[in-house]
């Protein structure tokens, strides 16, 4: 399957899904005008990929500074797509960077981390600046 | 405006500590410009930290809110338009207040989803938070944000947040101005 890139824009994301190496980072900050016209296409091909492997390690990697609530929802979907896949087929191990002062990020981590157990969750304090 | 009605305007918005004052049009790229004016806006000290971060989430959640939600201005159709202020208080806290049109029919909504979150502790915020986002999508067909948006200017604020709704019925046809501060 062909990697999938999108650039982040000041309040898009950067995607970057290098399904060839088994290695997905969402990037930057998130709060388009429409979350789901944004994410859906993200999702989908996600499920793809998904679809297409199995016996993998997977790596994801979160450095999202911020998200508004309506991203906050489609992230919490992105979530329950990898938590599938590790109950079933693969290892997905998620890499949460997050300010060491940023409540928020790391708080949504948590949710993630109890509400999918399947997925090994790794947080890792970055400070903003290098995010 | 006059020189001496700008000058109590200006004088006004000094006393109150205002950083940043905006009425008019909105769109994602006003609301994207505006949200750098605002980090540039706040001292350094705090632009990047967690009430830095928790106000340019409150000011976005309130921002689309009105930009999704909103009726088009009375004889410019197409055209969503709002009112902010963000300022300092002496204290050293934040406040931002933010107005839009809404149709009278929405006002109860507005009502039953806020006037639940001005009663409830932190603890009684994060579990309503973590519980909606739980919640399927589509749940309600009304609300893009997925009901989040309120839960995330309550999980932000430090304060119960305040809002009020004006009918303006007589002037403007079926129309509401919605009003919604919150503390930082």
């Amino acid at each position: 399957m062909n990697d999938f890139h999108i650039a982040r824009t000041d309040h898009t994301p950067e995607v970057d899904f290098r399904f060839s190496e088994h290695c997905l980072t969402l990037a930057g900050e998130a709060y388009p005008e429409d979350a789901a016209t944004f994410f859906q296409p993200v999702l989908s091909v996600l499920e793809r990929y998904l679809g297409s492997v199995d016996d993998c390690d997977i790596e994801f990697n979160f450095q999202l500074v911020y998200f508004n609530s309506a991203s906050t929802k489609m992230l919490y979907r992105l979530f329950g797509l990898l938590h599938d896949s590790a109950c079933t087929s693969n290892r997905v191990v998620i890499r949460w960077h997050h300010d060491p002062e940023d409540d928020t990020v790391l708080e949504f981590g948590e949710s993630v981390h109890d509400d999918f157990n399947a997925l090994e969750f790794v947080p890792i304090a970055t400070p903003l600046a290098a995010l | 405006m006059h020189i001496d009605v700008f000058s109590v305007f200006r004088n006004t918005a000094d006393f109150s500590g205002v950083l940043l004052y905006y009425n008019g049009p909105l769109s994602q790229n006003v609301i994207a410009t505006m949200g750098e004016i605002l980090r540039h806006r706040l001292g350094s000290a705090d632009a990047g930290g967690p009430k830095g971060r928790k106000l340019f989430s409150s000011f976005i959640e309130m921002a689309q809110n009105a930009l999704h939600y909103s009726p088009d201005a009375p004889g410019y159709p197409g055209e969503k338009i709002g009112a902010v202020a963000v300022g300092r208080r002496g204290s050293g806290d934040y406040y931002i207040v933010f107005g839009n049109l809404v149709h009278n029919s929405q006002s109860q909504r507005i009502r039953d989803r806020i006037e639940p979150l001005r009663s409830m502790t932190v603890g009684e915020i994060r579990n309503a938070y973590r519980e909606q986002l739980r919640q399927e999508p589509c749940v309600d067909a009304a609300s893009k944000g997925a009901g989040l948006g309120f839960l995330t200017l309550a999980r932000d604020a430090s304060e119960p947040i305040e809002y009020s709704l004006i009918d303006m019925s007589g002037e403007a046809g079926d129309l509401a101005y919605f009003y919604i501060q919150a503390t930082v």
